[in-house]
């Protein structure tokens, strides 16, 4: 299969309408004739994963952190034998990314010692190192959330000359944006601190389960290293404290009148139980309600504390139930035996004292970083994402004022190069009482992008670029991103033949069930579901959890045996297939499908 | 003594005397699992039985020299057509009758007469499909009839060649016999408490087809397939294919016979995955219960749970996987992250790969 290739990046075509998208990118983020040569000799792939959708220019900020974050660990400071980072590039507004090997054997050979040595350094002192990693990390966050951006008044305050400040409002908010930009470079660097050893551990469990048990699920192996206490569930456990508060307190019926949510907090707030109910709701907001509906590297992605539709659903569904008489609480012990048995049982189905001995240091070590892989996103995707996003609207809010666009959204049409520049002649015009060109420039190049993207959102990205690999082994390409040998076959279209009213995706949650489904592309849908459909979307979110009490099963066109959605449908026990690639382009709304989440497969019945 | 032991009597103490399929569907019995009722006719019948018709010196003349297939082939013809000639004791015939008498509670209730070898089933040397199994069988005179023919086919010449192989004597080895009530299956087949393919002991791999289970050992058709994990009972994978044909009684006939399964019902698969799963968790007890792999015989048929109840035939130490010595995976005694390493590899492989970036020595990523 070597002689076969994918299409080279240099030859996608533009969609029409498109013209002129390269514009809207940092220069090195994309494709180039200085470094056509290599890289036109490897294999890209669109990270359906993490950016399924077309960048908004401002929004390339979350990649451009995580490449400089991961490359940085992997390559420069445990140096990873094998492999260097990730690097990027953009194609008709989507990302596509490629490994870097270690392609010298001596170079790998030395790296060796210096991994042993620096991973084990942070092998040994995890949980600690994990505990100072919190309070680094919630101190960006209340960094960000502390940032003042300034506003620019026709005159300053008298405090500045008073309190001697020696410094313009102009100059702060410039300012303010350098060091949010600085932030969230810093908050992804700790998000790469302890992230790939962690997933490093975790695979060294998979790996030694899947030479022992050819046949064992991944999630099965994820059950056997899983807690119960995985902050994800943390929202939604408040959500369900919230439903008991407000039958106690006598205002369940109010919440569930219908209507807007915020106006129902407004009516709330009239009478002396409502308000303390709205008390207790706004006490666990932070953080609890900095979660997205999104995986959170999207700006419009908006998160519960933004947009109160999702977890007021969910709120009373829990109502209901509780009424019904019906327990919420988690099965935390029920898990924990669970786990416990499962290690049990496989630890003894091994064939020699050797294998079960290494098996205990494996699973030993995989728990202790477990806490780790399933709490940062938590930390770094929902809470501080949510806070850097909202900051950024306040910069939009500036530009609104200075007429510079006409709302503060519009922001994200700009990368976020352009949007220092357009902060500096923002700021200087106000400062020398000069023309701006800004006001007129960005207006018309923002109305110009929204068709550019509009065009581009209706483009179907190829799934893989360039030539083909004779094998992908590395397993956290396979783990992460469910890119295999075989799937790049398929995608070839020399794999094996699929008839035609099937889907193929990942077995992300067991059993098998057949009804009518429900193809929902954002949070906003997520009230049309109604109860027993199947839901079908892009990708879904932990936050959508509340609504996987209503579906009988979940099929997603991204994702991992790992993802979210994967998780989320264990969860609750239904069926899911996941990482399907198309599922929400091939199935309508009403379309009778079978989904068996045994075999990954999505059959379209009617 | 008497000759006839009922199944749930056919402890590990009697293995000499019962055979090994005998003492395996004892075991079930015994754990509480669900098998057909019968009973089993002792190697000391089968001894008494050659004795008294001088049939062991015959035996070894017919067998003196007999190499090569073809030989054994025609010794084998001459052995068994001995076994035909004589009529066993009258004790033994009368005990057999009243044992199938009280099986069928007076009726005539059909039954599978199967041979039970003592040297069989063993983990060491597996006699499986050695000697024959006779399905169907009504009546006590039928009954006694294949009794014979299940001790004669201790000389298939399959059973000649399989000793010779091993080097067992042919006058070392004795024959019990099971008579077991019938059971009617809508489906039936094999199931490995082990994925045959890889050793993989954390599986239990499951074919099933239409009818009685002949068809499925016996290999005339190509099985539906199922895989399911041992631990969480949950499916790993199902290969569902067309089988056309199924081994079904025919009363018009009075015989088992071939018949062609219904166009629609081909494709589909023979068995629910819940079915799959509830087989399995049964499969999963036999193997703590006999505390090794085992390859199991199962059907499903009328039974209290309805008319896909799921019976066991048959249970023998899996032998293939089971003889291998286990190698270790890893040595514990290796560094954890010197073993890590080991499963981090290039990220991916390609002939022609351009030089790659990162090299700092080169300049800082190029």
């Amino acid at each position: 299969m070597a002689e076969q290739r994918f299409p080279s990046p240099f030859e996608v075509q533009t969609p029409t309408g498109a013209d002129g998208w390269e514009r809207m990118y940092p220069y090195y983020l994309q494709f180039s004739e200085e470094n056509r040569e290599w890289e036109d000799g490897v294999m890209w792939f669109q990270d359906g994963m993490h950016h399924p959708e077309v960048e908004f220019p401002f929004d390339t900020i979350t990649h451009e952190c995580w490449q400089i974050a991961l490359g940085g660990y992997n390559s420069r400071i445990f140096a990873v034998p094998p492999a260097y980072g990730i690097v990027q590039r953009i194609v008709n507004g989507y990302v596509y990314i490629t490994p870097v090997p270690v392609s010298s054997e001596a170079r790998m050979a030395e790296r060796v010692d210096v991994f042993m040595k620096r991973a084990g350094f942070y092998y040994e002192n995890w949980n600690d190192l994990f505990a100072k990693w919190k309070v680094k990390m919630e101190g960006v966050i209340r960094d960000l959330q502390g940032l003042e951006v300034p506003t620019l008044k026709r005159l300053e305050d008298e405090e500045v000359v008073t309190g001697a400040q020696g410094l313009s409002s102009g100059y702060r908010l410039m300012s303010a944006y350098d060091k949010a930009i600085d932030n969230i470079f810093l908050a992804w660097q700790y998000h790469f601190e302890m992230l790939n050893l962690g997933y490093a551990a975790y695979l060294n469990l998979f790996m030694f389960c899947k030479q022992a048990f050819p046949g064992i699920k991944d999630e099965t192996i994820a059950q056997m290293v899983a807690g119960a206490d995985i902050l994800f569930f943390r929202p939604d456990d408040e959500l369900k404290e919230l439903a008991r508060k407000a039958i106690e307190l006598g205002v369940a019926a109010a919440i569930r009148k219908g209507g807007p949510p915020e106006a129902i907090v407004e009516e709330l707030r009239q009478d002396p139980n409502g308000k303390e109910w709205v008390a207790a709701m706004e006490a666990v907001k932070d953080p609890w309600f900095y979660f997205s509906s999104g995986a959170g590297f999207y700006h419009h992605h908006r998160s519960w504390i933004d947009d109160l539709t999702v977890p007021w659903a969910a709120l009373t569904g829990y109502i209901d139930r509780l009424e019904k008489g019906e327990s919420l609480d988690r099965p935390k012990q029920e898990i924990l035996d669970r786990r416990e048995r499962l290690t049990r049982e496989y630890r003894d189905l091994l064939q020699t004292d050797e294998d079960r001995a290494t098996f205990d240091q494996n699973i030993g070590l995989a728990r202790t970083v477990a806490t780790y892989i399933e709490d940062h996103n938590f930390y770094v995707e929902h809470w501080y994402h949510t806070v850097f996003w909202n900051k950024m609207r306040e910069f939009g809010d500036r530009f609104v004022e200075g007429s510079f666009i006409d709302e503060s959204g519009d922001v994200f049409y700009l990368n976020r190069w352009e949007v220092g520049q357009a902060l500096y002649e923002m700021c200087t015009t106000w400062a020398t009482g000069g023309p701006a060109r800004g006001g007129r420039y960005w207006k018309r190049e923002i109305a110009d992008r929204k068709r550019i993207l509009d065009a581009l959102r209706d483009w179907s990205p190829e799934p893989v670029l360039g030539p083909v690999p004779d094998e992908i082994s590395e397993p956290f390409t396979v783990m992460l991103w469910g890119i295999t040998t075989e799937r790049v076959k398929q995608w070839l279209g020399v794999g094996e033949a699929v008839p035609e009213n099937e889907i193929r995706g990942f077995a992300g949650s067991p059993g098998q069930v057949e009804g009518a489904a429900r193809v929902i592309l954002s949070a906003s849908q997520l009230g049309e579901v109604e109860l027993g459909e199947i839901l079908v979307c892009p990708i879904t979110a932990p936050s959508w959890g509340p609504v996987f009490g209503k579906i009988q099963a979940a099929v997603s066109d991204i994702g991992g045996i790992m993802s979210h959605a994967a998780i989320v449908s264990r969860e609750y026990g239904l069926p899911a297939v996941v990482g399907t690639g198309n599922a929400t382009k091939r199935i309508k709304t009403g379309d009778r499908i079978r989904v068996d989440g045994n075999t990954g497969v999505v059959t379209i019945l009617s | 003594m008497s000759n006839i032991l009922w199944l749930d009597e056919c402890t590990p103490e009697c293995a000499e005397l019962v055979g090994g399929k005998a003492l395996g569907l004892g075991h079930l019995l015994r754990q509480g699992l669900q098998v057909p009722p019968g009973f089993a006719v002792s190697t000391v019948a089968y001894r008494d039985f050659v004795e008294g018709a001088g049939l062991g010196k015959e035996i070894a003349r017919a067998l003196e020299g007999a190499e090569g297939p073809d030989a054994e082939r025609q010794a084998s013809e001459r052995i068994r057509a001995l076994f035909r000639s004589f009529e066993p004791g009258q004790t033994i015939l009368d005990e057999v009758r009243s044992a199938y008498t009280e099986l069928g509670n007076g009726q005539p209730a059909p039954v599978a007469v199967r041979s039970s070898a003592t040297a069989e089933d063993t983990p060491e040397a597996s006699f499986a499909g050695q000697q024959d199994t006779y399905l169907w069988i009504v009546g006590p005179e039928e009954v006694e009839r294949h009794v014979v023919e299940c001790w004669a086919s201790l000389f298939t010449p399959q059973a000649i060649a399989y000793r010779e192989h091993l080097g067992i004597r042919h006058d070392d080895v004795a024959i019990g016999v099971v008579v077991q009530m019938m059971v009617p299956a809508e489906v039936a087949g094999v199931m490995i408490t082990l994925d045959p393919i890889t050793g993989d002991r954390s599986q239990i791999s499951i074919e099933a087809s239409y009818g009685l289970g002949l068809a499925v050992v016996g290999g005339e058709v190509t099985p539906d397939r199922f895989a399911v994990d041992k631990v969480t009972l949950e499916l790993r994978s199902r290969t569902i294919v067309s089988k056309d044909i199924a081994y079904r009684f025919d009363p018009d006939v009075g015989q088992v016979r071939v018949t062609e399964v219904p166009d629609e019902e081909r494709g589909a698969p023979c068995l629910h995955d819940d079915e799959v799963v509830a087989l399995a968790g049964i499969g999963k007890r036999v193997e703590r219960a006999l505390g090794c792999p085992q390859d199991i015989e199962w059907a499903l048929g009328s039974g209290p749970a309805g008319g896909r109840d799921p019976f066991l035939l048959q249970t023998r130490p899996e032998t293939v996987w089971s003889r291998r010595s286990a190698e270790p995976i890893a040595s514990p005694d290796e560094p954890i992250l010197s073993r890590m390493l080991k499963n981090i590899r290039i990220p991916m492989r390609l002939k022609d790969a351009p030089e790659t970036a990162g090299d700092p020595a080169s300049g800082g990523g190029r």
